[in-house]
């Protein structure tokens, strides 16, 4: 659980970084035409979002995620600045729940 | 087609699903709101099926960026094609009464939909328990203001109306 989560948000915040860097440096670049960045980051970020896609999809199989937040989980990685806010929404919404239920499992007060 | 989920041809029998109509379980594939999803899925597929063929087009025609997008896209596909199996699967498992219905067990506690299982269960409980109890120490009942606060935090705004 705690691994899963650590791989979705390394990933989130890796492709999450990179995508800011193709889309605010790549893209002005390569529209004041110096192609290379924006070609580069590109290709780094298309094999990024893959391995996003997989942390994110097993985090969301592990939490037992319903359709919409897996969906919104995983086209996060794909517009800028998004991954950071789904993945502070994620660990709010869904692994604080699920971490504190875990750490804690039968007993229902004392530690 | 790839929408047809894992042994919707072996379910005949009728077991007790959870508030369903009658008729074999994979029935609730055909209701509207599942009709929707799969045309969406079926165009989700062929789109991306094509976006990778259109890059495989610029990457003969000299691209060589385009290569890394020609086989992106169809595993995107295919990604899409296992993402659709495991929800109609655990669909089915529902109805089958093999796992929780996230949705009953959310409704039932007051919790976001997504969220599920038997972890959330104590979460839930640890608040009144608490409550119950005069002399916690000062670190837990923070904690359990913590969990209030959290389950305040979620009721009613994670209620699924759609496809789990």
């Amino acid at each position: 659980m705690e691994a899963a989560v650590l791989r979705y948000r390394v990933m989130a915040y890796v492709t999450g970084v990179v995508l800011v860097v193709l889309c605010f440096v790549g893209i002005p670049l390569q529209v004041a035409g110096h192609p290379a960045v924006a070609n580069d980051v590109g290709v780094v970020h298309g094999i990024l979002y893959i391995i996003y896609l997989a942390a994110a999809w097993l985090l969301a199989r592990g939490l037992r995620l319903a359709v919409k937040p897996t969906v919104i989980m995983l086209l996060a990685g794909t517009v800028p600045v998004m991954t950071f806010i789904v993945e502070r929404w994620v660990t709010r919404r869904f692994i604080n729940p699920a971490l504190a239920g875990e750490a804690r499992p039968a007993a229902p007060v004392g530690r | 087609m790839e929408n047809t989920g894992p042994g919707d041809a072996t379910v005949t029998e009728t077991p007790a699903a959870p508030a369903g109509p009658p008729g074999p379980v994979w029935h609730f594939l055909l209701r509207p709101r599942w009709l929707g999803w799969h045309l969406l899925m079926v165009a989700c597929f062929w789109g991306m099926l094509w976006m990778g063929d259109w890059q495989f087009r610029r990457a003969m025609a000299g691209n060589a960026l385009s290569w890394a997008y020609t086989f992106e896209w169809p595993l995107f596909a295919v990604f899409a094609v296992v993402f659709w199996a495991k929800t109609i699967r655990d669909e089915f498992r529902i109805r089958r009464g093999e796992m929780p219905d996230p949705r009953a067990a959310a409704e039932a506690q007051g919790l976001p939909a997504g969220v599920t299982g038997t972890e959330q269960v104590s979460v839930i409980q640890a608040t009144p328990a608490a409550a119950a109890e005069g002399d916690e120490d000062e670190e837990l009942s923070a904690y359990n203001a913590y969990l209030a606060r959290l389950n305040a935090e979620v009721k009613d705004r994670g209620r699924w109306h759609g496809l789990r």
